[in-house]
């Protein structure tokens, strides 16, 4: 892999901005094969220096005091809300088709652990996380210290990307289960109020199996792999100034949510296939 | 003693900010309704804007939608299986898509595009005075950029949702039967059953629209109230898309609560 | 030694045309021209910052070009380079950005690096700063702590893009005095690039001149300043006329 053309504050967009919808599916196809091919170098590249090289544990540390500061307020209220949400409809929907809502929490509990925990907290994370490594390391770009890094035969994707990699991958883990904690008592407390269900009954794991829990954590995992890798590559093809570095981020968001809707696809499937 | 108060200060000075800026965004909306009320707004703006966010967010309402219209199959699937009734994967999986999966998840990319996109641009023409240049005009910079662009983030929205929702429907349809086997006569069976109605379609749209206000008052506000250079747009682009991330989730419970 | 030959780039616009320059050993070289003549973009091409469309490029009988990622590194750290916005780290001090070059450089022991970074910091006139964050230097401060950084692996190749800009007269003299004294020192391969026309004449031995990406001058000092060249003749002495 040679030098990446784009790590430059000189450089201009790669392809023009015009045409009508189906050009702007044709361009979004385009861009996003080679962005896949990009993507694929920058993890390749950060798995060789997480073998090969040192790791910077300070680093490390800063990083995933950055990711849990600015996602765990966001988190909690969103996945707050999302319980109460979650039990409010399936409660109703239940109350429709099978007017017994005693399974109500051993659903809820199931679909926590194998969907909604790992990839609510992805999707917030894809926000918060991926705009602002986007944002550091397109400012980087813009201000050229990108290139004063290469000057002085550090890679960028050991110096920048391999300790947000590493951060990421155990706060998305950590913060999916704080999340899970907060859910049940938001889903506890709604069922209750709203339900008369109560919290006894709620707490079900009966259906919760070893399955549910290894596809939760396979969930965290790549997604943890992917957020930090996603919007590090949008941050470091940054170009065009200070606006870039905005475009950038919102590249990252975008890019990161839609790798998490990705990947939850595939995991999932895959374990629904694995597991019948 | 003083760090003991230091988590109740920092909550309590949250709460402050939350209430000034659910202040800024209630009299920026109690001026867009006014103008709205006039039809005083700029309509070549609003086509402008309503092509630029909706042809550009097109591919990846797409794609979420197939993603997410597939995932929801999967998730359903063992549910139904477990019942037995496995012909109901329609329902199963519609009525979580129309409901609340298809709105809120085409909300959230739309926010993280479209919002972050409008915050930083109205943002750039704050901070180089480009609004006061537009007063120095006599033009009313409320009814020629913001009207304009909080209408059309609401119907992009809206509109987004109603293919969103379509095209979810069919990847569910063909994931249903690649991975469950289920052929899509039967799903759309199961859509169309007893258990399910145009109230769930109804019902989120209706949230749809709700987070087109709620996305396009957060990056409406944040845009124009910008303060600090360059630096100042990020934060206020920040600001937008965790305020509409947290809006829509907050929003879809209380509307949720109500429409049923 | 720096070999270019026919070196292209085209962006949305053609940034470099057909550039050939030979920038010999130990030789202190000026390039100038006007602004986005593509000064900046020749000395990242030569350090593989930024490939080109065409042409070749050798340093020391090495094709950069062909060379791996890998050669990369370790042919990069034949060069100092001063960024023109300086390019300091924001999340370092002043002295572990100073250090950085020399850290990576590998083989030199914690005590030496220490001290080579305080010698940088008083040539450079900031001996108090080792402490300080960039962000809350001045601008000739950070410029003048991006010289100490790219001079302190003593690299036989520097490149300084626009050394003394923002800088008082006073300090701008000085720090052309101080480059220009260790570059004879230790000759040094240097590439300069200045606006500052009159004070970057007095030390250059040999000058290129490059307008709208191509090179349309190359020759010695004197041979510059008498030059009739149209486009030369008027850079150098300010005319406000001609075909700039």
């Amino acid at each position: 892999m040679s030098a990446t053309p784009n790590a430059s504050a000189e450089t201009t967009s790669p392809l023009p901005e015009n045409g009508g919808l189906s050009a702007s599916i044709g361009r979004t196809v385009f861009e996003g094969l080679d962005g896949a091919r990009e993507i694929y170098g920058v993890f390749v590249r950060t798995l060789y220096y997480l073998a090969r090289a040192r790791t910077d544990r300070d680093a490390v540390i800063r990083q995933m005091y950055e990711i849990g500061n600015r996602s765990v307020f966001l988190l909690t209220v969103v996945i707050g809300f999302i319980g109460m949400i979650f039990v409010l409809q399936a409660g109703l929907q239940m109350q429709r088709v099978i007017p017994d809502l005693s399974m109500l929490g051993a659903s809820f509990m199931e679909l926590l652990v194998r969907e909604l925990a790992p990839t609510i907290v992805a999707l917030m994370l894809a926000t918060r996380v991926g705009a602002g490594i986007a944002a550091e390391i397109g400012s980087m770009v813009v201000t050229e210290q990108i290139d004063a890094l290469r000057m002085c035969a550090a890679d960028p994707i050991d110096y920048l990307v391999k300790p947000r990699f590493i951060a990421c991958l155990i706060m998305t883990t950590i913060l999916t289960l704080w999340s899970g904690g907060v859910s049940v008592a938001s889903g506890i407390v709604t069922a209750e109020v709203i339900f008369q269900v109560t919290p006894r009954t709620f707490w079900n794991l009966s259906l919760v199996h070893a399955s549910d829990v290894v596809t939760g954590l396979t969930k965290c995992v790549a997604y943890g792999a992917a957020i930090p890798i996603v919007s590090s590559h949008c941050g470091l093809s940054t170009f065009g100034g200070s606006e870039g570095v905005g475009s950038a981020t919102t590249r990252a968001v975008v890019q990161s949510s839609l790798a998490v809707i990705v990947l939850n696809f595939f995991i999932s499937s895959a374990a629904f296939i694995a597991f019948k | 003693m003083t760090k003991m108060f230091s988590p109740i200060h920092g909550a309590r000075e949250g709460l402050m900010n939350l209430a000034a800026t659910l202040g800024q965004m209630g009299i920026v909306a109690s001026q867009i309704s006014r103008r709205l009320f006039r039809l005083d707004f700029d309509r070549e703006e609003l086509l402008r804007n309503l092509y630029k966010m909706g042809v550009k967010s097109v591919p990846i309402v797409l794609l979420t939608a197939l993603f997410t219209g597939a995932t929801m199959v999967v998730q359903a699937a063992p549910i139904v299986q477990r019942y037995g009734a496995t012909q109901l994967l329609g329902w199963g999986a519609g009525f979580g898509i129309l409901r609340e999966v298809g709105p809120i998840l085409t909300a959230l990319m739309i926010s993280g595009r479209v919002g972050a996109n409008n915050t930083a641009e109205l943002g750039t023409m704050t901070v180089t005075e480009q609004i006061d240049a537009l007063r120095a005009l006599a033009i009313d910079p409320i009814a020629f950029l913001i009207v304009p662009r909080f209408v059309a983030i609401v119907l992009t929205l809206f509109l987004s949702t109603l293919y969103a929702d379509a095209v979810a429907l069919v990847g569910a349809a063909y994931a249903g039967q690649a991975l469950v086997g289920v052929d899509p006569i039967t799903f759309y069976n199961g859509l169309t059953s007893d258990f399910m109605g145009i109230a769930d379609v109804t019902n989120g749209l209706v949230k749809s629209a709700i987070f087109g206000i709620a996305i396009g008052l957060a990056s409406c506000t944040f845009g124009t109230k910008v303060t600090g250079g360059a630096p100042g747009v990020g934060r206020a682009v920040n600001a937008t898309v965790v305020a509409s991330a947290a809006g829509i989730f907050v929003v879809d419970y209380f509307v949720s609560f109500i429409l049923t | 030694m720096i070999q270019i030959q026919h070196l292209s780039k085209t962006f949305t616009h053609p940034v470099l045309r057909n550039v050939t320059l030979r920038v010999p050993a130990g030789c202190l070289y000026g390039l100038i021209g006007p602004g986005a003549s593509g000064k900046s973009v020749l000395l990242k091409m030569i350090t593989a910052l930024m490939r080109p469309d065409s042409g070749t490029l050798h340093v020391d009988g090495q094709d950069v070009l062909g060379l791996s990622d890998i050669e990369l590194a370790a042919f990069r750290l034949k060069f100092g380079m001063l960024f023109q916005n300086n390019a300091l780290f924001d999340s370092m001090t002043v002295a572990d950005n100073i250090a950085f070059p020399l850290r990576r450089l590998g083989q030199v022991s914690e005590a030496e690096i220490s001290d080579r970074v305080r010698e940088r910091l008083s040539a450079v006139s900031l001996a108090e700063f080792g402490d300080r964050n960039p962000s809350s230097l001045s601008g000739g401060q950070k410029k003048r702590v991006g010289v100490a950084r790219a001079t302190i692996t003593r690299a036989p190749i520097i490149f300084y893009d626009e050394p003394a800009a923002g800088l008082d007269p006073v300090t701008s003299q000085r720090i052309f005095d101080l480059l220009r004294k260790e570059q004879e020192s230790a000759k040094t391969t240097v590439i300069m690039v200045s606006s500052d026309i009159d004070r970057l004449l007095t030390v250059t031995d040999r000058v290129g001149m490059m307008f709208r990406g191509s090179l349309v001058f190359d020759g010695s000092t004197a041979e510059a300043a008498k030059s009739e060249e149209p486009h030369v003749k008027q850079f150098i002495h300010g005319l406000a006329e001609g075909p700039l």
